[in-house]
């Protein structure tokens, strides 16, 4: 196994870069949806009537199945991207661009799975809690 | 009471921890627990620690139990399928189930416990140190005022408005329900609803100054009947018998009006506590002295001794004679 990355340095950098950017996507779709679920529910129950609930809640829903639906692709190619081609690997400890590569794909799944868990907890309460109380 | 025989066969330390043991069970009772509850909601948070505690009980077991396993019974190296599948497993899919269902458990009983109420509304004022209460029956228009004291009807769901004047407070009513800060510049809402006559204690739960710990009351809860009752008596003013008598012209002579209200008299102070129906409370001073006119007395000569801080001067100048007759006037507005 060769340092060398099989099409050249300025390649290999893109395709990393777009693995970093991809680290975050989990996180960043979690925040997201924490911010639209939290000031959503304060504005309805703040300005608008409690009639309104119905549609809030409907509307978290949905931006939870989006945020989980989006997650769960990212996770799957970032599991694809860790365990190509090692069958019975499941450590990435040398300096080569594979086993970066391998890495960045790693951290991105851990990082989908705590983000995917975050979304559900922060839908909960518009399940359990059906008032503005 | 004899003793049991077979407690002769209990282990020493066992015979010489449970003495303690029941004493620290003993603690768990009174006006002031949560644990021995009066109210709808204080049976429903009560269950929510029995269920936390079971869980721990259970949790604590199995985990102690896996070290003994691999420590004493089993000392033997894993293989390294099994131990990843236990941290897998017992490190994220465990905690994952019991969080999950313990989130909906406590999201579930959430809005129960600012649930509305039948028709009565309380309003609630913090003060450094002590509780303004209004009460608003249904369709007044004006408060039934007192204070230091929260008397709520059994079977029925109050509304509690709560608001501070000055700093942070916190209304901590554990016996019948949870705790909910009052804010300056904000309303609060919890309601109550008490399932058995008696008397309970609160006690403010957010540092607030001097005398936050001397900051008290009493909550009595009433059958509906009762409660309607005291409500309507508690709304009148002085008895014209007590509006004659001498302890009435020392309160005129020493200015108490000027800081305390006196409904049906010209004392119409905001400062402190209304005092109309002073006599009738359970406690003095915010839950700080018994309501006493011995009490009265030593509070009314010097309050500073009893509530560090307290806003209202000592009337120590006050012949002993005088004082007394005053105390006695006041223990007697029931």
């Amino acid at each position: 196994m060769s340092d060398e990355h099989p099409a050249g340095g300025e390649e290999e950098f893109r395709e990393e870069e777009a693995s970093l950017v991809r680290i975050t996507l989990g996180p960043v779709v979690w925040m997201a949806h924490f911010i639209v679920s939290y000031a959503a529910t304060a504005v309805v129950c703040a300005k608008l009537s409690t009639d309104e609930l119905v549609w809030l809640r409907m509307g978290i829903a949905a931006a939870t199945l989006l945020a989980l639906g989006t997650i769960a692709w990212l996770g799957r190619r970032s599991w694809r991207q860790w365990r190509h081609g090692n069958e019975d690997i499941w450590e990435d400890p040398a300096a080569t661009s594979e086993d970066r590569h391998q890495f960045l794909g790693h951290a991105a799944l851990l990082l989908a799975v705590i983000s995917f868990i975050g979304v559900i907890y922060t839908a909960l309460p518009a399940l359990f809690a059906a008032t503005c109380r | 009471m004899q003793r049991r025989a077979g407690t002769t066969t209990l282990a020493a330390p066992v015979r010489r921890v449970a003495p303690l043991a029941l004493i620290l069970l003993a603690a768990c009772d009174g006006p002031q627990s949560a644990l021995s509850p009066g109210g709808e909601d204080a049976i429903q948070l009560g269950w929510l620690f029995w269920v936390m505690l079971a869980g721990s009980v259970v949790l604590w077991l199995f985990i102690n139990g896996l070290f003994f396993l691999v420590t004493r019974r089993h000392p033997h190296p894993m293989s390294r399928k099994l131990a990843e599948g236990t941290i897998v497993a017992g490190g994220i899919g465990l905690p994952l189930v019991v969080l999950t269902s313990l989130l909906a458990y406590g999201l579930s009983i959430m809005p129960h416990q600012r649930e509305p109420g039948d028709g009565l509304r309380l309003r609630v004022t913090g003060e450094e140190w002590w509780w303004r209460v209004e009460y608003w029956p249904e369709g007044a228009t004006e408060p039934v005022v007192s204070a230091n004291e929260v008397r709520l009807p059994v079977g029925q769901r109050s509304d509690l408005e709560l608001h501070a004047a000055d700093v942070i407070h916190s209304f901590w009513l554990p016996g019948i329900a949870g705790k909910t800060d009052m804010i300056p510049g904000r309303v609060n809402h919890i309601s109550m609803e008490p399932v058995e006559a008696g008397t309970f204690r609160g006690q403010c739960a957010e540092f607030c100054g001097l005398s936050h710990a001397l900051m008290a009351f009493q909550a009595v809860t009433m059958e509906p009947a009762d409660f309607d009752g005291w409500l309507a008596a508690e709304a009148e003013g002085i008895s014209e018998n007590a509006r004659q008598a001498e302890g009435h012209a020392i309160f005129q002579e020493q200015g108490c009006g000027a800081c305390h209200a006196l409904r049906g008299t010209e004392a119409r102070g905001e400062v402190g506590p209304d005092l109309t129906h002073v006599g009738g409370r359970g406690t003095l001073a915010a839950g700080v002295l018994p309501m006493t006119a011995e009490a009265l007395a030593d509070w009314i000569a010097h309050p500073e001794a009893f509530k560090p801080g307290v806003e209202m001067p000592g009337y120590n100048h006050m012949d002993e004679a005088e004082l007394l007759t005053l105390a006695t006037w006041l223990e007697g507005l029931k």
